[in-house]
This record gives C-alpha cells, structure tokens and sequence, in this order.
C-alpha cells in the first residue's frame, strides 16, 4: 500500500506542475539569450541552460503539461475509440468483431516507434500529429481489453434476463455492459501511459514531436543529446522527469489493480 | 486443433496482406519520393525527374504498382533496393541477424537478472531485500531506454576512456568486436526487460507459494530449497516461458531506437532509413517480414499455451 | 582556435583567362600541380590506415545519379572529373592537361592526361571522356548535373588524348562544372546497363587514387589504396574506414577513446567537448557553404518586396548566428565566406543587411500590414542549428509584429516542397563548388533557362547572370556579379546569413589532412599518418 501512496504523492506532484508550471518556474521557459548558453546549474538557473541560453528548469517543468498533455490525450482518444469499438464487437459480435479484429491486429504488427515514424510521416511534426499516431499506435490495445470484457459481460445472466424483460441492445449496452467494463479500461489506461510516454519521448527524440520553441521532455533531449559531453544537465533532468512520472503512474497501476483483485 | 490453426493462420495472412496495403498506401501518402532525393534540392530538370520515375515504375497506376509487388511476393521475391541494387530478402534477413543477436542477448542477460530477483523478492516478500528489488524494477521499467543508452556511453567514455567501436562486426567475424559494440545497447535493453520479468516472476512466486500444495508441504517438513525450487520454480516455469515470448516480440519492437543510437545496422535502422530514402521495395520487404515474425512468435506462443495448459486448449 | 588553419588563399589566382590555367604545358609529359588536392606534405610516410567517423552515410554510391552530399563528400577518393575545383576558385587540370577555350568562347578544348589507368585496368582516353560527359548531360539519364551542361551542344574527341566541348553560348565556368561535384570519367559503355548505378555499390570504376573495398549500408564503407594510381607516391595511407556515427557526442567519445582518427562536425560548437582531449587536434576551415533563409516569392506576403526588404531589416544575422553555431562562422551579405574576397561586394555596400526596426516597420505599414501578419517558418529535422535559429528569428520579427509559427520537415517532405517551388519561408543549408555561375545560376535564373526555386523572376538579375557565365574576362565578370549581388540584396529573394566554419577532429597520429571548404575528402588523397 506504501507504493500506492507514493505513486499518488507523485501524481500530486506533477498535477501541480500541470496546473501551475509558472508558480513553480519562475522563470521564462522562452526568453534565450545566447551571452548566457549552456551554462552549469547554479542558483539562478536550477537545472542549467540549454544552447541559446534558456532556463532548463524552466523548460522541464513548463514541458511537464505538453509531454504528460499529449500522452494524457492521445490515451483517452486511444480508449475512446479502441475501447469503444472493442465493446461493441465483444457484444455485437459477427462482421463487425472480425472487421475490426484484423484492423487491429494490423495495426498491432508494426512496431510502436516505425509506426509512430510512418504515421508522422504522412502527417508532418507536430503536438497534434503526434497524439494522433500515439493514439494510433495504442487503439488496438484499448479494443482488445474492452473486446474481451464486453464478451464475458454479454455471457452474464444479467444481458439475458435484460433481453427478456424487454430491453433494447443498445441501452443494454450503455446502461449495464459499459459500467462493468469501464474500470477495466480504467486500468488499462494507467498501464499503458507508462508505455506511451515512452515512445512519446523516444519519437521526439527522433525529432518528430512538438515543434520549437515548445518545452517537451523528448525535444529536449533531442536538442540535449549533442552537448551531453559538455552540458550534461540537459539530458539528465528531462530523462529524470521522464522516469519520474512514468514511474508515478506505474505505482498507481499497481496499485488499482490490487483494488481491483487483479 | 486442425481447425483452430487454420482459422488463426488464415487470419494472419488477411492481417499481412491488410498490412502490406496499408504500407504500400502510407509510403506514397508521405510526400516526396526517391526521385527527389536523387536530384537533391536543386539538381535536374522535369525530363530527369520524368526519366527517373519512370526508371523505377512509379509513373504507372497504383494498383498496377501494388500488384506487381505482392505477385513477386507470393513467388518468394521481395525485389531489389533501389538505393542498393541488393535483394530486399538478403538485405532483410542481414539485418535481421543483427536484431535477433541483439534481442536474444538481451532476452539472455534479463533473464539471467530478472528471474533470480523475482525469485528472490517473492520468497522474501515484504523484507528489505524484496523492496529493494521492486525499486530496482520500478526504476528499470520507468527510464527511457534511449536515455540510459546516452548515459552509459557517455559514462562509459567518463569512467572508462573506452567506447564501442561503433563499426558493425558480426559474431563470427571478429567476436570480441562484436561484444564490445553489443555490450551497451544489450545493457540499455535489459534493464527494462529485467525489471520487467523480475515483477512478473515475484508476483507468480507469491502466488504460488500461497497455495495448499505449498503449505501442505511444509506441514510434511521439506526444506524450503525443495519447496521453493523443486515445486513452486517448476509450476511457474510455463507462464515464465510464455512471458518470454512476449519480451523478445517487445525487444523486437523496441530495438529501433536503441539500433540509431549506436549505429547497429538492424532491422530498425534499415526501415528507418528506407522509411527517409523512400527505398519503398526495402520498407514494404522489411515490414512484410516484421509482420510474419510477430505473427509467428504469436501463433507459437498461443500453441504452446494451449499445449502446456490443457485448459487453455481453444 | 580563433585563428583559421589555412590562410585565406585569395583570388589573386583568379585571372583565369581563357588561356590562363595553372599547369599548363605543351611538353608531352606534363608536370602535376603539386597543389592539387591541397598542400604536398614532406616525409609522409606511405601505408596505415585510418577511420572516419561519419554523421551520415551515403545513400548510394553512383555520382552520376545520386545527388546527396553524404555522396559527393566520398566520391572524389575514387571518381575525378577533368578539374579540381581548388578552394581559391581555382579549377586546377585533374584528369585534364590544359583548356583552351575558342576566341568567340563558344567551344572548349581540352588536352587529356596520359597514363591513366581506369580501376578497371583500362586506360583512359577521350572516347571514355565523350562518353561519360555526354551520359550526364543528357537529362533522359536522370543525373542531377545535367543542368550545369545544358550549353553543351556536342563533344568531339578528334584523337585519344583531346576532347571538345561545342557550345550554344559561351561559358567561362565550364572548368569549374567538369569538376568533381556529378559525375566523373568512367569506362565507356559501362553506363549502358540499366543497373550501372546499383552496380557502383560493389565496385569503383573511377581513376581515382582510391578503390571501393566494401559497402556495408547503415554501418561502414571501405576504401582501398589504388595501386595503379597515375599521380606519383600517392596517396599515403593503405585503408580508409567511414563509420556512419549516431551523433556528434559519439564521435567525441570515438576519437577520445581512439575508435575513430578523423571527423568532421556538421554544429561547428560540437567540438568543444574535445578542447582538452588528449591526443586530439581540432582545426578550424573556412567554407564554402552558407545558412539561408528562404523566400518564396509566391509564399504569404513574400511577393511584396517591402515585406521581404522588412524581414531582412529585422534579422539581426550576427545573433542568429552566435545562437545556431556558437559564433563559429562569418556573418555574409550574399555570397558565402569562402568566395567572398574573390567576388563578394562589401557588407556595407549592400542594402538590407544593418537591423532597421524603424525603417523594417514603415515598410510593412506601406505594403499594407502595419499590424505585422503570421507566417509559417520551416526548419529540416536533422539541421541542429536550424531549431536554434527558428527561435531566434521568431523573436526578431516579433519585434515587427510579424508572428512567426515555426513547423518542421522531414528532409525528403522538404526537397520535394523545394523542388516544386513551394519551399514557403524557409531556412535552407547549401554549399557551392567555388564558382559564381554555379552558386547563383540554377537558384536564381528565371526559368526555364535557370529552375529559380524562389518564384523570384526577375529579368535584369536573369540578364546578369546570362552575361556573368558567358564572360571570360576575369575583370568584367567580377563587375557583373557585383551588380547582381547588388539586386540579390536590394530584393531580398534570400537572406544569406552567415558560413558556418568546418570544424575538424584528428587523432595527432593522422598528418597533413587539409578540409576542402565544400566539406568533401579531397584532404584524404595526401593525409599519411605516423607509423
């Protein structure tokens, strides 16, 4: 129960960088100015400043709601769409289960980062592009967890005696199916986002994500991974945050699924 | 059984030949072709452009184009580069090579760390040691791989003045090369895919051990080596390899970013860089192939299963 | 650091007249220009080999078809073409012996090297010369050189060791253009097959001083000594190794840790992580390369000169470039460093290049905006200076209420934008052999003679251009050129803002290795290292 508790201490922690990133950086995290480049850590910029003298620290924490905002986004479309799809061919069942089936298994064939790669391609960088190939990339996860419960849902004696006393297919499945099978979409979603912020850093690390000047952790250290021999704290502090709140969501995941008896 | 094989292989092929249209559709959707790249940004003229489109088939309808490949396909021919002039087949399965060593080392190295300290979090459960261990796994499956990848070289080259030597030497062209330029990424790549199996392992070992067998064990007086090893080792010993299947399917998948940090010629880098040439005879040959692997490793995978554990016999 | 490694040559060698080229003798055994490829080294001594650390890696290795500079950086070591094109400006005779051009310029004659050996084994003679020069100029082959020949007519061999190139007009640069950027003199007959230019992956078939050994894609490309090479004692060294590296902290770690004996940094400030590294030297070269910004003409507001004169008002180039490179660059008005005592005009007599906020902003209020307008700016994913400079820029025209949106593109999206002439306002990263008629013709003659990528169209620059090309007088033709740099300025089609220097990382062990300013390894051909 204590990793629960410092996965929501975590959380907390990034939620407050979310909601108020400027009341903890004070500074700007886009005012540059090359006379002060790449500078070392000191008292007037916490976590150094990057190659045309912006404050790191504040582009790490201003970045905490663009990075944890796409992943965030593109998740909740992933689960929207996959999970949604994933109910009404687990309940509907027929042409419509075997259609979407092999759409998903096509898409799940590619791996994550060509995916993510071919999909920007075709779109172009971008914040919006980006959480569309996210969100891609991680529909057919969402349609198969929401499939599979909706198929053990649509056993249930309950949809029978639905059925019989009147009830039509589709207020079956909004009003007694889709609560059931929510919670597990719920967990799922947490334990993907670790996943996804993963390949959210490593696309834009290949310098597919946001465009500049935006602070996103992968962009940065995109731009950090040249100057690492002579500006160290460019890749570190954005890789910490990266692993920080993966591992916040990580301990959260962990945590419902013990709530949830597994 | 005959049944259930031929209905999961009929669905991979509708999922390989689904993807390879979709491939096939998404490389011409990006703009620009290799016409392009060849003249560079200003050299050639609309005749060039027009001789060279023409050179490589891409002046001819689609579906004419899409046709001719998946003909030669089914004749066991993935064609020829355009960059290259080398069948995409051995070009493929070169790269290939250069993946699989990497994904079976590192598939090597995190079970060699994984399953002992998920054994031995799981007997201790609930000590010092176990939550030690779970922090290491929380760490390993938070860190970006990319990012531990840069530090270790960079770390490497601090603590050590030593780096890979970056040029590829296959195992059986200079082994010690070829060790020393897979050493960082497999260590990259392993600390995700051993915290990964150390939880798993931990939580099947706590799972087994609650059992009555277990208990009824102890009752009887063995030694808790023989409870732990000969019993509840055993018992997890079928889900272990199944998991194993799915890690080296996610190291397959994962490897992309780790081959571009240190320039290992993999399956990754050769579409990567397909992918940018727009050399779409090696995309499409390479993602053909991609696609029947994890269509494979899957379908070996749900048959183990299912031979392993009768319940689960479809 | 401060200093560059070569003294500026100027161009005092440039009173290349019709009849004036360096080198040239009647005598049957003509001397070699101890100059060519760079500096001759004393004591060097022959064998060893060396590795390359490479940022990118050729796509392909044909210079007939294959236009991407990662290409053309190797291809000298094993293809020449007539000339080299010596830094200076300067075509020094390579494969050629003299050139002579006619008195009403419209034909070229060149005298051939003998005892040149082909790798294949072959002498060289004209017909191999005809041959491989008429290949590239005939656009249905699809070699992105084919343009710089289209005033070639026909070429005549009249016996083994001559060659004639017949003109529609005159074109005092075409030494220059049968240098070593496309093309080269290969075999005759070996084009033929379909698949010649896969075919130069496995083998060289150039007369170069050195052989393809291996091409490894996505890891290695091997080089061999040329042992039937034709210029005496050379080169030095027995092997050249390129491994394509994944980023330039890896190449440091590389020559650190001596995995690596050479490299060049495409973010010159790169190399500060090898100040104090043992056993390495990092030298400083000038370059013939340049970082623009771009603008289509046909692009948003572009097409009102007073918007763009405004742009290039408030870009302050020396702050873009300290931002982008670190300051290891020159600033420049509208020719790149290298070329610029040769044929630059001085930044102060040209207009738009001093920050004129006020006089930026009067003219945005006459053309219509005085409360400035959005624009889309693009950069190319893999150009790290570029992100720096995007941001930069953004800031300097919102001090002219001109927002700025910056949007990235894959290099290939980029091409293809560019060559349609819908490049948009974009920043651009290109170099130039060291000629006036090839830096400026292709980009800015209007077309169809010139592709004028710029939607710019402007028939007085298009003028000077035609007269700039089709003038041998070294004197009339600088003259020319000013006044179209003049206009270049005035019209602002472009804004050339500074050359980025080449910075260069060796092992000590490596000797005499001279970085061209193309960025190319001419320096290879007479680098030896210590045994």
């Amino acid at each position: 129960m204590t990793a629960w508790r410092l996965g929501l201490v975590l959380l907390a922690f990034f939620a407050v960088l979310i909601v108020a990133p400027g009341w903890v950086a004070q500074q700007s995290p886009f005012d540059l100015d090359p006379a002060r480049a790449l500078q070392p850590p000191s008292a007037a910029h916490w976590f150094g400043t990057d190659d045309v003298g912006r404050d790191v620290f504040a582009r790490v924490i201003h970045g905490t709601r663009i990075t944890l905002g796409l992943v965030t986004l593109s998740l909740l479309i992933a689960t929207a769409i996959g999970g949604g799809l994933g109910i009404v061919a687990g309940f509907a069942g027929k042409w419509f289960d075997l259609a979407a089936g092999r759409l998903a298994d096509m898409v799940q064939t590619f791996p994550p980062i060509i995916a993510g790669v071919m999909i920007t391609g075709v779109l172009g960088p971008g914040a919006m592009n980006l959480v569309l190939a996210l969100a891609v990339i991680y529909v057919p996860t969402f349609f198969r967890i929401g499939r599979s419960a909706a198929l053990a849902e649509a056993q249930l004696t309950y949809v029978e005696a639905s059925r019989a006393a009147g009830f039509t297919e589709g207020s079956i499945l909004v009003r007694q199916v889709l609560p059931n099978v929510l919670p597990v979409l719920v967990l799922q979603y947490v334990i993907m986002f670790p996943l996804a912020l993963q390949i959210e850093a490593a696309l834009g690390f290949l310098g597919l994500g946001v465009v500049p000047p935006t602070p996103d952790w992968g962009a940065i250290l995109e731009q950090g991974k040249n100057f690492i021999l002579v500006a160290w704290w460019m890749s570190l502090w954005p890789g910490l945050f990266v692993l920080l709140s993966a591992a916040a969501m990580t301990l959260i995941g962990q945590g419902l699924r013990e709530k949830f008896g597994r | 059984m005959a049944g259930f094989l031929a209905r999961r292989l009929g669905a991979a092929a509708i999922a390989a030949l689904l993807s390879s249209l979709a491939v096939f559709l998404i490389m011409r959707a990006v703009p620009g072709d290799i016409v392009g790249q060849m003249l560079g940004q200003s050299g050639g003229d609309r005749a060039a452009e027009e001789a060279l489109r023409a050179f490589f088939g891409l002046d001819r309808p689609l579906w004419s184009q899409f046709a001719d490949w998946l003909g030669a396909v089914l004749r066991g021919d993935l064609g020829r580069s355009w960059y290259q002039g080398r069948p995409v087949g051995v070009m493929v399965w070169e790269a290939f090579l250069v993946t699989l060593e990497l994904a079976v080392a590192t598939l090597v190295l995190a079970t060699l760390i994984g399953v002992p300290l998920g054994v031995v979090a799981g007997i201790t459960q609930g000590s010092r040691l176990d939550r030690a261990i779970q922090s290491f796994n929380l760490v390993g499956l938070s860190a970006p791989v990319f990012w531990l990848g840069l530090m270790l070289l960079v770390g490497a080259s601090a603590a050590l003045d030593w780096s890979p030597p970056f040029a590829w030497s296959g195992p059986q062209e200079d082994l010690a090369d070829n060790i020393s330029i897979l050493v960082l990424p497999v260590i990259s790549l392993a600390v995700l895919q051993a915290a990964a199996y150390s939880q798993f392992v931990r939580g099947l070992m706590i799972e087994e051990l609650g059992k009555d067998y277990i208990r009824a064990g102890r009752a009887k007086g063995l030694t808790p080596a023989e409870l732990y090893f000969k019993h509840a080792l055993s018992n997890v010993m079928i889900p272990l390899v199944t998991f194993m299947g799915l890690i080296l399917v996610q190291i397959l998948g994962g490897v992309v970013v780790i081959e571009s940090l240190f320039s290992l010629p993999g399956l990754g880098r050769l579409i990567l860089a397909g992918i940018q040439g727009r050399d779409y005879p090696v995309v499409q040959g390479a993602l053909f192939f991609v696609v029947i692997i994890a269509t494979t490793i899957n379908l070996v995978v749900d048959l183990l299963y299912g031979l392993l554990d009768p319940r689960l016999k479809p | 650091m401060t200093e560059f490694t070569l003294p500026r040559r100027t161009a005092l060698q440039l009173a290349l007249g019709s009849l004036a080229l360096p080198g040239i003798a009647e005598a049957q055994q003509a001397q070699i220009d101890p100059l060519l490829y760079g500096p001759t080294p004393e004591n060097a001594r022959r064998g060893g080999r060396i590795t390359v650390g490479s940022l990118v890696e050729p796509p392909a290795l044909d210079p007939f078809r294959q236009a991407a500079d990662a290409r053309i950086r190797v291809s000298p070591l094993m293809y020449q073409g007539l000339f080299f094109e010596d830094q200076s400006g300067v075509p020094r005779p390579l494969l050629a012996e003299s050139a002579t051009a006619a008195p009403d310029g419209k034909s070229w004659t060149f005298r051939l090297r003998r005892g040149v050996k082909f790798h294949t084994g072959q002498p060289m003679t004209s017909a191999d010369v005809k041959y491989s020069y008429d290949f590239m100029r005939n656009a249905a082959n699809g070699s992105p050189g084919a343009g710089d020949l289209s005033s070639v007519t026909s070429i005549d061999a009249p016996d083994d060791f001559t060659v004639v190139f017949n003109l529609s007009r005159p074109n005092a640069a075409l030494p220059m253009t049968l240098t070593n950027k496309y093309g080269a003199v290969v075999p005759r007959g070996f084009l033929d097959d379909a698949n010649s230019g896969t075919r130069m992956n496995e083998i060289s078939v150039g007369t170069g001083p050195f052989k393809l050994k291996q091409f490894r894609p996505n890891s290695t490309l091997v080089f061999e000594r040329n042992p039937d090479y034709w210029q005496p004692g050379l080169p030095y060294l027995d092997e050249i190794t390129f491994v394509t590296m994944p980023n330039s902290a890896a190449m440091a770690v590389g020559l650190q840790s001596r995995r690596i004996d050479l490299a060049m940094f495409s973010r010159p400030q790169d190399t500060q992580a090898l100040a104090n590294a043992q056993g390495v030297e990092v030298r400083r070269w000038p370059s013939l390369n340049q970082k623009t910004v771009d603008l289509d003409c046909k692009y948003n507001n572009l097409g009102d000169v007073r918007v763009r004169q405004a742009i290039a008002l408030a870009i302050d180039k020396k702050t873009v470039m300290d931002a982008s490179i670190s300051g290891y660059g020159t600033v420049i008005g509208t020719i790149v460093a290298g070329m610029q005592d040769a044929w630059g005009v001085p930044l102060d007599q040209l207009a738009n290049q001093r920050v004129d906020l006020d006089r930026a902003k009067a003219l945005l209020a006459a053309a219509g905006h005085p409360n400035g307008f959005d624009i889309d700016l693009t950069t190319i994913i893999g150009y790290d200076w570029m992100d720096a400079a995007a941001v930069t820029i953004a800031e300097q025209l919102r001090r002219i209420n001109i927002r700025v949106n910056i949007r990235k593109l894959e290099l290939g999206v980029w091409i293809r934008n560019f060559r349609a002439r819908e490049m948009g306002f974009t920043f651009n990263d290109w170099g130039t052999t060291p000629d006036p008629s090839l830096l400026y013709y292709r980009h800015f003659r209007a077309a169809p003679e010139g592709a004028d990528f710029r939607n710019w169209n402007h028939a007085r620059a298009s003028a000077l251009l035609d007269r700039g090309q089709e003038t041998a007088d070294p004197a009339a033709r600088r003259a020319i050129y000013a006044e179209f740099q003049k206009i270049l300025a005035e019209e602002v089609p472009t804004i050339m803002m500074f050359s980025s220097d080449v910075l260069t990382a060796n092992r000590t062990r490596l000797k005499n290795y001279v970085q061209h300013g193309t960025g190319w390894y001419f320096g290879l051909v007479k680098a030896w290292v210590e045994g």
